[in-house]
């Protein structure tokens, strides 16, 4: 919805812990109490057409797997001049696909589609090998990432 | 002049695959001039052994991102002439724009992404984003709508679920073609600013004779089935696809050579031009003609260029094709049977890097042996003539300059070693 919030989750279900994006929507959309002119999206794994979805948002809150440095199952809530997407290292390349999240922000802020508000929920990962299904730590952590979010889009309101 | 230069492009960037560019020049003689493919073995010839053969498209879907109808087109044609199937009309049309839909996403994204960095002084697709955001706008643009058309087709935008043997197993509506139409028309604007786009590249001016192979039919523009043709004269039934190609091993890389009625060939858009341009929309000939695009052309980096008239042609042949299909109006029709359970059948499409060979053989429904021939192997042999005839001519370059202009050659070729770009590690002796 134009001028709305984009909920945009990122991530690889096959790629167990990978998949920590598509299950906090999943579960977020069996809530009640989502504000109406929120939009839910799974974005897949991320590309430099990542872009494309932003576009038309006054805001997006993006779920994904993230590297920090973490225990597994940690998250935080960070903006993107709050961190550096570590792009050095070609098998931790931003994510899983040849062009990340970084590139894929960058690229949306030159076309000037880049909306007004971007707020990443990242989540540390234990295991993200060809593998379906959760670690446990992070299956534990979807509930208090849900309330998390949902917290944030009210604050939005 | 230099005499002596080393270069080691290890994995080249804005290629799909991985990939090393060894040149080794001392005393001013050329003593290695290689693309190493340093891809490990994929192994789909011997995933699809003991596997039903309505599994075939499926897997062999997988061994491309960018090219998957294309597999699962020449799997699927492989299939249904081992078991005697025949597609019905429908099919055949639905599969002819599907086929345009995957071409246009794969040209966009190499004319845009991949090559014209190269010649607009960027490192990549973002700092263009910055210098001029409505070029990358306008490619993203025409790439979804290509997306979009493959997807409405086939069910899905990569890796074709709705493609079966003899048919579909879904459809799209009246009203989904229709919308596509518009867009495609709309596109039209787009499509005349990348011939502009591309006219105003200076592409480099180098040429070497050789073989030229694509598929070829008396009736249209051939993307799928027909038969094997040659710019060195001759054409051979498909099934004969061996005796053109003669795949053979080499040392320094993972995948085979071809070679024909020279010591290398080439394959894909300008291939495909070169043998039959005189099938082009007349809007395709006539944006070759704007672009200095005139056959028989042997400059390996005019491949881009031939892939923007092609993508003129698929915008026009796309919507000529919803005309038909929207005339006809679309039935749910059940795929056609097989006609036996055994059998031998060779599938053969032009996808967007040229010709690309599946070859099955299967007993009682299930696949025992399977041979897939990609193009981008049947390009290596060339792209190495062609560096080892480019090196000597550009020895007295800066470092620098002949490293970019191997990599500029390399990529011209659109290569699909498979999947992903990675980082740029060149070293100077």
């Amino acid at each position: 919805m134009p001028g709305g919030t984009l909920v945009l989750a990122l991530g690889n279900p096959l790629r167990g812990d990978d998949g920590i994006g598509p299950a906090v929507l999943n579960a977020l959309s069996e809530q009640k109490g989502i504000p109406p002119d929120v939009t839910l999206l799974d974005g897949g794994t991320a590309g430099l057409e990542t872009a494309l979805l932003l576009e038309g948002y006054r805001r997006v809150i993006i779920i994904d797997a993230a590297d920090m440095g973490r225990a597994p199952g940690e998250w935080a809530r960070f903006t993107p001049d709050e961190v550096v997407f570590q792009a050095d290292d070609p098998a931790l390349r931003g994510s899983l696909h040849s062009a990340g999240l970084g590139e894929a922000l960058q690229l949306a802020e030159a076309l000037g589609i880049l909306p007004d508000e971007v707020i990443i929920f990242g989540i540390q990962p234990l295991d993200t090998s060809y593998t379906a299904g959760l670690s446990e730590s992070l299956q534990a952590a979807i509930p208090a990432l849900c309330a998390a979010v949902l917290e944030e889009l009210r604050r939005l309101e | 002049m230099t005499s002596t230069v080393k270069i080691d492009v290890h994995h080249i960037t804005r290629v799909e695959g991985h990939g090393n560019i060894v040149v080794d020049v001392q005393g001013g003689e050329l003593k290695e001039c290689n693309l190493h493919i340093v891809e490990t073995p994929r192994f789909f010839e011997a995933m699809l052994r003991g596997r039903p053969y309505s599994e075939s498209s499926h897997i062999t879907s997988r061994i491309c991102g960018i090219c998957a109808v294309g597999h699962a087109t020449a799997s699927l044609r492989a299939t249904e002439k081992a078991l005697g199937v025949e597609p019905s009309e429908q099919t055949v049309l639905l599969r002819k724009l599907n086929f345009h839909g995957e071409i246009l996403d794969s040209h966009i994204l190499h004319a845009y992404m991949l090559v014209a960095p190269d010649f607009l002084g960027v490192g990549s697709v973002i700092p263009l984003a910055k210098s001029a955001p409505e070029v990358v706008l306008r490619a993203l643009r025409m790439k979804k709508l290509a997306g979009d058309l493959c997807a409405a087709i086939c069910g899905r935008h990569t890796h074709p679920i709705a493609m079966t043997v003899g048919g579909f197993t879904h459809y799209p509506s009246a009203e989904q073609l229709a919308a596509l139409r518009e867009r495609l028309e709309a596109a039209r604007t787009d499509v005349d600013l990348t011939v502009e786009l591309f006219q105003t590249l200076s592409i480099p001016a180098f040429e070497r004779d050789t073989e030229y192979i694509a598929l070829h039919k008396e009736d249209e523009y051939c993307f799928i089935d027909g038969v094997i043709a040659s710019t060195d004269g001759g054409s051979w039934p498909v099934e004969s696809y061996r005796d053109v190609t003669n795949e053979y091993l080499v040392p320094h890389s993972s995948a085979k050579h071809t070679r024909h009625q020279r010591e290398s060939y080439m394959v894909g858009a300008l291939a495909r031009f070169n043998v039959n341009h005189d099938k082009l929309h007349p809007k395709a000939q006539a944006a070759a003609t704007a672009l200095g695009l005139k056959p028989k052309c042997v400059n390996p980096y005019m491949n881009t260029v031939a892939q923007v008239v092609e993508i003129v042609h698929c915008v026009e042949d796309s919507i000529r094709l919803i005309d038909q299909l929207l005339e006809r109006g679309i039935t749910w029709e059940q795929p056609a049977p097989p006609a036996r359970l055994s059998g031998e059948g060779v599938g053969a499409c032009d996808v967007p890097r040229g010709t690309l060979f599946h070859n099955y053989v299967i007993e009682d429904g299930v696949v025992v042996g399977a041979n897939c021939i990609i193009p981008t192997g049947q390009n290596l042999a060339n792209i190495e003539a062609d560096m080892r005839a480019l090196v000597p001519t550009i020895l007295d370059r800066q470092p620098q300059e002949i490293t970019l202009a191997l990599e500029m050659l390399v990529r011209a070729y659109d290569p699909c070693i498979s999947c992903s770009a990675h980082m740029l590690d060149v070293k100077f002796v």
